[in-house]
């Protein structure tokens, strides 16, 4: 029930946004929007704190429990992007993404792992925190991507409709996938310096054929491949919205993969 | 009189309708020619708001004037004095017309007031639907009368409840519907236009090729906007310069056109060359590695300026007369689908006036219908007491308290129900009611500011 409640906030709010889109309060709107994000994360993150306090770990391994810190980590990004009014509109994309990777959550439940792990120790938490950091930097990117692409839809088709009055600027949209794009990779390079670090203290080996070594190896390829369509042979606004929407479908895609076929029973992959 | 005394008196024999009168013209009964004769200044307007309550004794009066409409707001409506100095004013002030001024004028009365007020300052009446302007000029005409130096004020309590809801409904309706979304001229769409791929147009460079009136527009709109730099880009250089001048900006000849296109964020074009002045070669020359940046260019010259292939490069935001036209009309279609909201909210608020407004009747009606009550008792009682003189002065003294009690008694429900009705909204009907019911008299009623 307590992963659950979070989720019900997250999906009121998306509507209240869809609703804006769809030509609804666009003063009221958006604040009120903003407002069950906010309680949506304070409810998210007491969830979190008593499932730590129930079981004495941190929610970072078991899959259900694991998932709902990934959708807690960009929740709680997009919350606080709220005062940054443009900006915040972002999140008609970006939600969708949080709901979805919740709802796994709550219906594979929030539970510890019933493996006895090692997984243990402030290096291992911080390699977990700051990859779901740099996964998330990478959402937020693909929902600007999205928002771009269709606004500039919108300009080139010459139809300045609801999604052209509802989503923001063109620039505010690459300078948000920008800052995703280059939080997401500084995250995901220091959660794999951290995870080598960990694995070569605790396993004495660097593992490379674990699958959440293959696919944070694979997603630190598909940053850089981003950046690299984003900034090489001059700088494109609209191939980086293309390549980070591209990105992060390689990414979810992989993550599936795996995910299906080699991925640890009750883990996270 | 002191405004403290001011007698408010709703209804004036109407049976509860608003007392109310607006008188004017608008962009819906008189073309442009005559309206402008009736554009009244800011002084203008405040003397006229004087003569109407020295030759009209108008209580109270608020005068709205824009280049739209130029009406005046009279409370209370009873007799047509008001109206006819209202009329000689306005002819005084426009002079001599092809036709006799009562067939520019429109007038509306009672609750029609209300709602035409809600409308006008909601964007609903206006040329462009929407438009938000014409809040801060309801606001400025309603201020305007509540400053003016008379007493009692021009805006007394039913004009400045009336203003203060329509300023009110005016914010609800643009917070709560799309009527205000969207641009309605080719300046403002081009501006709109380039928000939505710049962001913010602070520090953009703008480069004009022609110098046509509607490009100067666009200029000046931009301008406001905070754009950087501007090129003034003519095949007659002097004229170029006279432009650059008069948009601070600085001109060149048309042949370092690419020059100035390397730097620009977005380019004006309102020639009148009879071919395309920024063809293809000259983008080429300009981007040889092609374009990764944003690029506006409106194009509203005819025949057009701009090589229309140019819109096939990604970063090139190509619009043209046409393109400008269809979006305005689109944002004025879609303003309009929002006039059923607006609608409900204007009628709801108006209501809530209306309410407010019959609430002022019942004080008086009930201190009269006690008052009634109270005559009745006493002739009464008199009538007993006349044959009754082995009563003693304390016995007396019971009947009369037993009186006064059970008057109290037959009146305390009605007056409950009365007030009850009235915040329920059906206040009009009660209070006619109450009145042929108890046979009171219509007329001069007590002030507002007295008990009760």
């Amino acid at each position: 029930m307590t992963h659950l409640l979070p989720l019900l906030f997250y999906i009121a709010a998306f509507i209240l946004w869809v609703r804006c889109l769809m030509g609804g309060s666009q003063r009221r709107g958006p604040l009120a929007a903003g407002i069950l994000t906010a309680v949506g994360v304070v409810s998210h993150g007491a969830a979190l704190v008593q499932f730590w306090l129930q079981y004495g770990e941190l929610p970072l391994v078991g899959f259900g429990a694991a998932l709902s810190s990934l959708a807690f980590v960009g929740a709680l990004a997009l919350t606080l992007m709220l005062p940054l009014r443009e900006m915040s509109r972002v999140a008609i994309a970006l939600l969708p993404f949080i709901i979805v990777v919740q709802a796994v959550a709550v219906l594979l439940g929030v539970e510890p792992t019933p493996l006895n792990l090692d997984f243990e120790g402030a290096g291992f938490v911080l390699h977990v925190s700051l990859a779901f950091l740099g996964y998330q930097g990478l959402a937020l990117a693909f929902a600007a991507g999205v928002l771009y692409l269709i606004q500039h839809h919108e300009l080139k088709e010459k139809r300045l409709g609801r999604f052209f009055h509802f989503i923001p600027p063109l620039a505010t949209l690459d300078r948000l996938a920008r800052i995703g794009l280059w939080a997401g990779f500084a995250c995901l390079t220091l959660a794999l310096a951290f995870g080598w670090a960990w694995t070569m203290e605790h396993r004495g080996s660097l593992e490379m054929g674990d699958p959440k070594v293959v696919w944070a190896v694979l997603s630190w390829l598909v940053f850089l491949g981003v950046l690299g369509a984003r900034f090489g042979g001059g700088r494109n606004d609209y191939r980086g919205a293309l390549a980070a929407v591209i990105g992060f479908g390689v990414v979810i895609c992989s993550y599936l993969v795996l995910r299906l076929t080699v991925g640890g029973e009750g883990l996270f992959l | 009189m002191d405004s403290r005394t001011h007698a408010v008196q709703p209804g004036a024999g109407r049976g509860g309708a608003v007392s109310l009168a607006v008188v004017g013209v608008s962009h819906h009964t008189a073309p442009v020619e005559v309206r402008e004769r009736m554009v009244f200044g800011p002084s203008e307007a405040a003397n006229a708001l004087v003569t109407l309550r020295e030759e009209a004794e108008v209580e109270e009066a608020v005068l709205l004037s824009t280049c739209n409409r130029t009406e005046v707001y009279l409370f209370p409506n009873r007799d047509d004095r008001p109206v006819r100095s209202w009329e000689t004013l306005l002819e005084r002030k426009a002079g001599q017309l092809d036709r006799r001024l009562g067939d520019y004028l429109f007038e509306r009365r009672g609750d029609r007031v209300v709602r035409h007020l809600f409308q006008v300052s909601a964007g609903l009446d206006s040329m462009v639907t929407g438009e938000a302007e014409i809040q801060g000029q309801v606001r400025d005409a309603y201020e305007r009368a509540t400053t003016l130096p008379v007493d009692p004020p021009m805006a007394g309590p039913v004009l400045n409840r009336l203003f203060q809801m329509a300023l009110s409904v005016g914010g609800q309706v643009r917070a709560e519907t799309a009527i205000g979304e969207g641009r309605a001229s080719v300046a403002s769409v081009a501006v709109e236009l380039a928000r939505k791929i710049f962001g913010s147009l602070g520090g953009k460079r703008v480069v004009i090729l022609g110098a046509g009136q509607t490009g100067e527009l666009i200029v000046e709109a931009l301008s406001r906007e905070g754009v950087k730099a501007v090129t003034v880009v003519n095949r007659t250089y002097e004229r170029a310069v006279e432009l650059a001048r008069q948009v601070h900006g600085h001109a060149m000849e048309m042949d370092r056109l690419a020059e100035a296109l390397r730097s620009a964020d977005i380019v004006l074009s309102s020639t009148a060359a009879p071919h395309p002045v920024l063809t293809r070669p000259i983008f080429e020359e300009a981007f040889p590695r092609g374009i990764h940046r944003p690029l506006l260019v409106i194009d509203i010259a005819l025949p057009r300026d701009v090589a229309p292939d140019l819109a096939d490069e990604s970063e090139v935001f190509l619009y043209n007369v046409d393109d400008l036209r269809k979006i305005v009309d689109e944002q004025v279609r879609l303003r309009e689908g929002s006039v059923p909201a607006a609608d409900r909210i204007i009628r709801a608020q108006s209501d809530e006036f209306r309410a407010w407004y019959a609430s002022l009747e019942v004080v008086p009606v009930i201190r009269r219908m006690r008052g009634q009550a109270d005559e009745w008792r006493h002739a009464e009682l008199e009538r007993l007491l006349r044959g009754m003189d082995h009563l003693t002065e304390g016995d007396r003294a019971r009947v009369e308290e037993f009186s006064r009690r059970l008057v109290n008694k037959m009146l305390h429900d009605p007056t409950v129900r009365l007030r009850k009705g009235m915040d329920r909204g059906g206040g009009a009907d009660l209070v006619d009611a109450v009145r042929f019911l108890y046979g009171l008299e219509e007329g001069e009623l007590p002030s507002l500011d007295g008990d009760g």
